[in-house]
This record gives C-alpha cells, sequence and structure tokens, in this order.
C-alpha cells in the first residue's frame, strides 16, 4: 500500500478548475519529484493534499484513510508536513519558528527535537533569538526545513525549496534533503529546477493540471518530453 | 505654566494608557482576523453598563465588572465569531464586508442597550474606585485614574505575556503573519482566532468598566465615538499590531490633554487630525513597517 495515493483529484481557486483528474502516488521511504514549470498546478496539488485548497472530486487517502474531508490541522497530526515557498514566519523569532512546527507535540518533544535540528543547523542555532525575517534567502530555506522536520513527519511536502535561491544553496538545500531522506522521511517535491531529479526515486511531470508522464528517475532522465524542457537537448 | 504643562503630560500619559486599552481589542481583532469590529465601542459600553448594574443593584465594587467583561465576552463572542467571522473570512473582500456587517451588529446592540437600560448618561459613585487622589510629581490626579491605568497596564502586559511566552500567543502571531502558513503549520486557526475575538472583547468590556469614571459617564450612544476615537489610536499606532496600539493610546492622550489644558474647545479634534497627519506622513503608523492592507 502506498503512503500517499492520490485518485482522479480535481481541484482549484474559486471557480477556476485547476487539476484535472491527478492520480499519483508516494510509497514509504520513497522521493518522488513532482516536475512542472510554472502554472503547470504543482503548487495547487500540494496545496490539494494539505487541505488549505478544497478536493473538488477524486480521493486522497494517507495510510489508506481518507484525507479529504480532513481540515488541514488534522492532516498534519497524522504525519503529513508542508513546506510552502515562504515557508517560514518572518516575524517571529527562529526558535519561535522551530517551536511552531511541533505546533501539536509536547514541550518536551519539541525541545528535544529543536536541539537536534540546531545540531544539524548550526548557522541557526547562533541565531535562535533573532527574527526570521533577518536571514539570508538560503538561511530561511534551511530554517523552513528545520521547521517542517520538528514533527518528524512521514511525508514531507516541499513547494519550490529552490525558488529565489543561488546555485549555491540550492545545492545546500539538497544536501540536507539527502539526511533528510536518509531518516526515512518520504518526500513529495514540486519543483521545476531539474536538478532535484538527482534525489528522486520516481517523478511525475505535470503540465496544465494534468500528469503527462510518470516513471522512475532513469526513465524520466531519459524521456524526451523532459530532456527537451529541463536540459535543453 | 510648567505646572499646567506638567499636569497636562503627566495626565496625558495617564489617560493614554487607558485608551489603550480602550483600543487593543479592536487591534487585536483586526490583526489576527483581518475583519474591523465596528461593534468594538458598543462592547465597551456594555462593559460600562455591567460596573454600573452591579454597583447599583448588587451594591458591589465596579472592579467586579471586570470578570463580567471576561465571562460575558465568552457567551457572546464564541457563538459570534463562529456565526461571522469564518464565513467573512471566505468572501472576496472580508474587511468591508465586515465594515457593513459589525455596523449593523453595533446598531443593534445600541437598539436593545436602549431597551434595555434606557437612552439616559449614567454615572457611579466617584469614590467606588478610591475617594482620594494620588500624587506624582506634585500634579494630583483621582484614584480611579491611576486604578484604570494599573488595571490597563496589567491587560497590556497580559497580553504581551501571551504573545511572547505561550504556545497560544506564538500561534496568534503565526496567524497575524500569514493565515495560510498558519494552517499549513498544524495550527487550528479557527479556534486560535476565536480566543483571539473573544479576548477582543473581554478588553473592551474591560476598558469599559472605567468609562464611567474617565468619560464622566456611559450611554447607550457613547459606543459610534469610542469605536472612532479607537480606529484613530490604532490607526496612529500600527494597524494590526496590538501593542503598537500603546505608542496610539499614549500620543492620543497626550494630544488630547495638552489640547483640553491648553485650547480647551479644540481637543476634540485631535484624534482626527492626528489620525489624518499620521495617514498622510506614515500610513503605516508610528510602529508599522509595512504599508498596511486597510
Amino acid at each position: 500500500m502506498a503512503l500517499l495515493e492520490l485518485g482522479g483529484v480535481t481541484s482549484g481557486y474559486g471557480a477556476m478548475q485547476i487539476l484535472w483528474g491527478i492520480d499519483l502516488d508516494v510509497g514509504a521511504g520513497e522521493t518522488v519529484l513532482l516536475l512542472g514549470a510554472n502554472s503547470a498546478g504543482k503548487t495547487t496539488l500540494l496545496r490539494t493534499i494539505i487541505g488549505l485548497l478544497p478536493c473538488w472530486s477524486g480521493s486522497i487517502a494517507f495510510e489508506g484513510e481518507a484525507l479529504q474531508t480532513l481540515p488541514p490541522d488534522q492532516r498534519i497530526r497524522r504525519g503529513i508536513a508542508f513546506m510552502s515557498e515562504l515557508g517560514v514566519f518572518p516575524t517571529l523569532s527562529i526558535e519561535e519558528n522551530i517551536r511552531l512546527g511541533g505546533y501539536f507535540l509536547s514541550d518536551a518533544q519539541v525541545r528535544k527535537r529543536g536541539a537536534l535540528l540546531f545540531d544539524l543547523f548550526p548557522d541557526l542555532a547562533k541565531k535562535r533569538r533573532d527574527l526570521a525575517a533577518s536571514l539570508s534567502g538560503g538561511q530561511r530555506k534551511m530554517l523552513g526545513i528545520a521547521k517542517v522536520l520538528v514533527s518528524e513527519p512521514k511525508l514531507l511536502l516541499m513547494d519550490e525549496p529552490s525558488s529565489g535561491l543561488a546555485p549555491v544553496f540550492v545545492k545546500q538545500v539538497i544536501e540536507v534533503l539527502k539526511t533528510t531522506i536518509g531518516h526515512g522521511t518520504s518526500l513529495l517535491i514540486a519543483e521545476q529546477n531539474v536538478a532535484f531529479l538527482a534525489l528522486a526515486d520516481r517523478g511525475f511531470l505535470i503540465d496544465g493540471g494534468r500528469v503527462k508522464l510518470s516513471g522512475t528517475r532513469a526513465e524520466l532522465e531519459a524521456s524526451d518530453a523532459v530532456r527537451e524542457a529541463y536540459f535543453g537537448l | 505654566m510648567v505646572g499646567l504643562l506638567e499636569y497636562a503630560v503627566i495626565g496625558g500619559i495617564l489617560y493614554g494608557l487607558f485608551f489603550s486599552l480602550i483600543g487593543i481589542g479592536l487591534n487585536l481583532i483586526f490583526g489576527v482576523m483581518r475583519i474591523i469590529n465596528l461593534a468594538h465601542g458598543q462592547f465597551i459600553m456594555l462593559g460600562g453598563f455591567g460596573a454600573y448594574l452591579l454597583s447599583r443593584d448588587l451594591g458591589l465594587n465596579p472592579l467586579f465588572g471586570i470578570p463580567l467583561a471576561i465571562a460575558g465576552a465568552i457567551v457572546i463572542g464564541y457563538p459570534l465569531y463562529y456565526a461571522v467571522v469564518p464565513r467573512l473570512q471566505k468572501s472576496h473582500d472580508p474587511e468591508m464586508l465586515s465594515f457593513i456587517l459589525f455596523f449593523g451588529i453595533a446598531q443593534i446592540i445600541e437598539a436593545l442597550a436602549v431597551f434595555g437600560f434606557g437612552a439616559d448618561q449614567r454615572s457611579l459613585p466617584g469614590d467606588a474606585l478610591g475617594a482620594g487622589n494620588l500624587g506624582v510629581l506634585g500634579q494630583e490626579f483621582p484614584d480611579s485614574w491611576w486604578v484604570a491605568v494599573l488595571v490597563s497596564v496589567l491587560a497590556i502586559g497580559g497580553l504581551y505575556g501571551y504573545f511572547a511566552r505561550t504556545k497560544l500567543g506564538y500561534a496568534t502571531r503565526a496567524i497575524m503573519a500569514d493565515r495560510d502558513e498558519a494552517r499549513a503549520t498544524g495550527i487550528n486557526v479557527d479556534r486560535v482566532s476565536a480566543i483571539a475575538f473573544v479576548m477582543g472583547l473581554a478588553l473592551a468590556g474591560a476598558a469599559g468598566v472605567f468609562v464611567p469614571y474617565l468619560l464622566g459617564s456611559v450611554s447607550p450612544d457613547i459606543g459610534t465615538g469610542l469605536t472612532t476615537t479607537s480606529f484613530a489610536i490604532i490607526i496612529i499606532g500600527s494597524l494590526g499590531n496590538p501593542l503598537g496600539t500603546v505608542v496610539g493610546g499614549l500620543v492620543f492622550g497626550l494630544g488630547t490633554m495638552l489640547m483640553q489644558t491648553f485650547y480647551a474647545s479644540w481637543s476634540n479634534l485631535v484624534p482626527y487630525v492626528l489620525l489624518v497627519v499620521i495617514v498622510l506622513i506614515r500610513p503605516s503608523g508610528l510602529l508599522g513597517k509595512a504599508v498596511r492592507h486597510a
């Protein structure tokens, strides 16, 4: 049984339909890349999975349980975390952001996990009382990752982790994500940066709110559609 | 002349701290929910009448009006929040719609208050909060002013502690920063917002307890003026930043007392002139950094 399974999901904003029957699955411990250009529907799909947008039709199942009628906080309690493009609360301190990442955990659990994360991100530890707004773009991404890892999610949804970052920071993000994968967390990463394909076990190419192609990393790398659109070949 | 100036400045600070309490509930509700509670002044008025009734009918100290205001805010606030606010936030323009809707609620409360309490002005015995005066730097002010200031400082300090030290406070600030990001973090936004809404009403009701002392009397029709003054104060401080209300309150208090002392007939213009000047010079308020959305 897949950890996350979507069947025929449709969704959108207001009356505007963006997703047109998405079928997708993520297995336990797997890293899946959702590859697509701007406005392909990647963010809409992640926001629908976490519950920020309603699922108009179709099914979203997590560990076999239907999620589509649950509010976001209930989905998160079941072991899903979502890192948006912004990813942090700029007007809160680094420590407060970490605290909120484990909102439904006890103080003791958050302290313990926060200490481990500060070991993993020493730059953040040094500035723990500073506002998140004072961090650079790369540091904010790191804080965003640390924030979602506090709850030790089974599945982490990431929306454009490379957005707004210089290549050097994109490399850092990828390195951190490799560590995350090592801890057994499944990842569903929405990206238009094809460099993230190197992390993925499988991928879905999404365009116009529909899945155009899916397959293993090797299959996607060999695909003409991906090569033309993302490798410029 | 120097004595008068000292009196105006010290009185302005005391008056301003009290008016911070008057406005802070409105700013809390706007900051968290991005809606404008135009019935804010009517909830202050209800707090004033609560204190009046407790004192007149039960012979209790008017300060018992504060727990009554908290209880009233819980009883009225939760159902009102769930009946109104989630629907408003699904609309395309919650701020404008909240203006209209809460204007209607304000009129209903005022009409019910006239029906229940009569249209007359009511005042409380001046000695209920202390019969004497307390001086600082040679300037004396009634005990009731000092009690009002003490309660205001405790309430504002309590709100600061809530924001800075509690998990619910972090969650409230997270919602103020970004509602969707807060949802995506696992915060039950409706629950936390409902608590903030009730707190906003409770703060308004608690401020109302002192209205008969600092403004002379309470009557059903004072709500609209208090909402306008509160609105001016929070815009001067920083709309959406509850603690900015303190700055707005102090500026308003000092401005009003200086005008009352030296140009009494012009003092009613103070909140509006300050409002216009601040909006023109610094639209985000004295403590605001970003341009606000309203």
